[in-house]
């Protein structure tokens, strides 16, 4: 924010600005770009073998892959099972929870 | 015991219950269907967890519970729907309890299946692994012996529903 703001040629020639230059310095200045991360959270109830079938049915994910996040989900306590601008967040913790899935999302950061 | 749920051809699924098994089962979206419209907080903070992790987006929660809940609480009023009508077509045939599902409808089963285990589990307060384990006796023990049944009759129904995808993909 600094460097733009005492540049005096930077508002008076905007177009000699590379685009990606700009690009860059919005996404440190204004961070509209940080994705947002889905958490899965263990939980005593939900069986290994549905949490694994609906990991698969939502994301796609492999049968292995289904399994490796379930697994961590059991071991450490929560996975990072997706990731994505806001709105696929939320449509993604919105299906988990549809599904019984204990499922949160916040900034990744 | 045999398997409750097996694969047929076209993505559909027979059920093979003894009749008493059925009866049990005949009792339970009812309940599941009172428990959504009672919505006391306890089942519903299960059910219908936060979206938001960090208190800092208590805005974002509010306007996501007031886009979705309602949606996800018709689904799943929706489902109770499809397993009441599935059960009570089921005939008994042979001593076994028998009737055939749609793709559709296993989803439902599978969906009120869930559902059910989480609200007894929320009932039976259990939050850890550890409260699975009940001292003999405990007043709880036939609600947990039906979460077990339960449990054991959705393992069936995923096992069937692999199965009627065919070879899972690698």
């Amino acid at each position: 924010m600094r460097t733009s703001a005492s540049s005096p040629s930077a508002p008076a020639a905007p177009t000699t600005t590379p685009v990606r230059e700009r690009e860059d310095e919005d996404q440190g200045l204004l961070s509209p770009d940080i994705p947002w991360i889905v958490i899965v959270w263990n939980d005593p109830v939900n069986l290994m073998s549905y949490v694994v079938f609906v990991f698969q049915k939502l994301f796609g994910y492999s049968h292995q892959k289904a399994t490796r996040l379930m697994l961590q989900v059991h071991n450490e306590g929560k996975s990072v099972v997706s990731s994505g601008p806001r709105e696929k967040a939320e449509f993604d913790v919105s299906r988990l929870h549809a599904h019984g899935l204990w499922a949160t999302m916040q900034k990744d950061r | 015991m045999a398997p409750a749920f097996r694969a047929l051809a076209g993505g559909r699924v027979r059920v093979q219950l003894t009749p008493e098994e059925a009866e049990v089962l005949h009792g339970l979206p009812g309940e599941l269907k009172e428990v959504l419209e009672v919505a006391s907080p306890e089942v519903m903070g299960r059910l219908f967890p936060p979206a938001y992790h960090d208190p800092e987006d208590i805005e974002r929660e509010r306007e996501y519970r007031g886009l979705m809940q309602g949606d996800l609480l018709r689904q799943k009023l929706s489902a109770v729907e499809v397993i009441t009508e599935a059960l009570a077509r089921g005939e008994v045939r042979r001593g076994r309890w028998t009737v055939i599902l749609s793709p559709e409808e296993c989803t439902s089963w599978l969906h009120v299946l869930n559902d059910l285990r989480l609200t007894i589990g929320v009932r039976l307060g259990i939050r850890t692994e550890e409260d699975w384990q009940m001292a003999p006796g405990d007043p709880r023990a036939p609600h947990l012996a039906l979460l077990h049944y339960l449990g054991w009759l959705e393992e069936s129904l995923i096992e069937a529903l692999r199965a009627a995808e065919g070879p899972p993909a690698s």
